[in-house]
């Protein structure tokens, strides 16, 4: 096997497209643990693009932020657009490992890599965000609630790389959270994550979105259950409904870490959270 | 099939031959026999391996070793002065028994060095969120973060 380090997004495209056996490496802490379990073969060839500086960083323009898929999960809980405007980001950033792995894991892995338990992905659903990856032409756009195909397997076409995460700056007078419960506060796999964001005029919400990880083979939005907060106070009886319709909503597995039964109660019990932060944190009444 | 890392570590410009998919951690330990840094779970969530590059921490037995290509590296070797003489947190970790087994130690150091190195007044949350990654198992916390206190307090970080 070969570590290949191209110096430009360019040289890694055309090695990708000359190359069969190549294995895109961008942080490398989920794919070098992979390759040592056993999970990915030693024999693939590495195509490190961590070190690719224009792909990693954060801007925001015309109502749009934009952020490098090279950006590291430390990145993002530090930049200040993303504290400000996508906080869910940077507090989903916040859970993923320690600041070891935090300093050189990166969103794009994160999202590409495409674990049930993905951190960063529910945050994505409910942002409306589009992932830019690279093509022959131009590059491609695919939104986010079409990205993730099934447990580790992406909309990303062979041969291509994810360049950028494009996300509408969200409208005034809108929360959002990324709550995730673990066994403990640190270093732990999602049992369930929730991301929920909620935008308001007046009184009431005009749009919920609320988006999972960890409760079946891919993260999803649930949108039976934004249904039930849409128009509504984020009154308890509307949390209430939004939580059971959830529940039938996701399609969790009993694995070591937790049983099926358990996170679909943590999933009702998360949303029906998020509404009561995001009642206090709006001023509705 | 080897590759020629150049990096450089704790100051002196090194360069190796190592495999592909080498991680830092072998390439520290067994070709540039720094075995100060250890091998605790070999799977990025214990913390034991923690080195600087580039200015932060990393777990150097899931990291690849040509991904450090250029860069500076810092292990634990690099902290003390002339003639074995101990650091500030080196010494703090001694003066509050910070250190029991030991084994965890090393990365522990790393770690807190970056930090203090970023934010020399550091307080206890801020601690706490920054060793989230490293685990120990013999004295808890409490000491290791009564050591940062007592350089924060002395403004000798």
């Amino acid at each position: 096997m070969q570590f290949l380090a191209p110096d430009t997004v360019e040289e890694a495209l055309r090695l990708l497209s000359d190359r069969g056996d190549l294995r895109v490496l961008a942080g490398g802490t989920d794919v070098m643990i992979q390759r040592m379990t056993g999970q990915l073969p030693r024999s693939e060839s590495l195509l490190y693009i961590g070190g690719l500086a224009d792909l990693r960083g954060v801007s925001r323009s015309n109502g749009m932020i934009r952020i490098g898929a090279l950006t590291t999960h430390r990145d993002l809980r530090c930049d200040r657009t993303i504290v400000t405007h996508l906080p869910s980001f940077a507090e989903a950033a916040a859970t993923v490992g320690g600041w070891q792995t935090q300093a050189v894991g990166t969103i794009g892995g994160n999202l590409c890599n495409a674990s049930p338990a993905a951190d960063l992905a529910p945050p994505i659903l409910v942002a409306d965000a589009t992932m830019v990856v690279s093509a022959a032409d131009a590059p491609m756009r695919i939104p986010a609630d079409r990205f993730f195909v099934d447990r580790r397997r992406t909309a990303l076409p062979a041969g291509q790389i994810l360049l950028e995460i494009e996300v509408p700056a969200p409208p005034e007078d809108t929360w959002e959270s990324y709550l995730k419960v673990g066994r403990r506060g640190a270093m732990e796999v999602a049992l369930v994550g929730l991301a929920a964001r909620f935008s308001m005029v007046g009184n009431r919400i005009t749009t919920a979105r609320l988006a999972v990880c960890s409760v079946a083979p891919t993260p999803r939005r649930l949108r039976h259950a934004e249904e039930a907060l849409t128009g509504s106070t984020l009154d308890e009886e509307a949390a209430a409904e939004a939580a059971r319709r959830a529940t039938e909503e996701v399609d969790p597995i009993d694995d070591q870490r937790a049983t099926a039964t358990y996170r679909r109660m943590l999933v009702g019990r998360l949303i029906r959270k998020a509404a009561r932060l995001a009642r206090q944190s709006l001023e509705i009444r | 099939m080897t590759q020629e890392l150049s990096m450089e570590v704790n100051g002196i410009r090194r360069t190796v031959e190592v495999a592909g998919d080498e991680v830092l951690l072998d390439t520290l330990r067994d070709r540039l026999y720094l075995t100060g840094t250890k091998r605790g779970c070999d799977e990025g969530e214990c913390g034991a391996c923690t080195v600087i590059v580039d200015g932060a921490p990393v777990h150097s037995c899931i990291f690849p070793a040509l991904a450090a290509e250029g860069a500076e590296v810092r292990t634990v070797e690099g902290l003390a002065g002339s003639a074995g003489r101990l650091n500030p947190l080196q010494r703090a970790f001694v003066d509050q028994a910070a250190v029991q087994c030991g084994f965890c130690t090393p990365g522990f150091l790393m770690t807190l060095t970056a930090l203090l190195e970023t934010n020399s007044s550091a307080s206890d949350c801020e601690v706490d969120d920054a060793i989230a990654g490293n685990i120990c198992r013999c004295t808890g916390y409490t000491a290791i973060r009564a050591a940062v206190r007592s350089l924060v307090r002395e403004g000798g970080a």
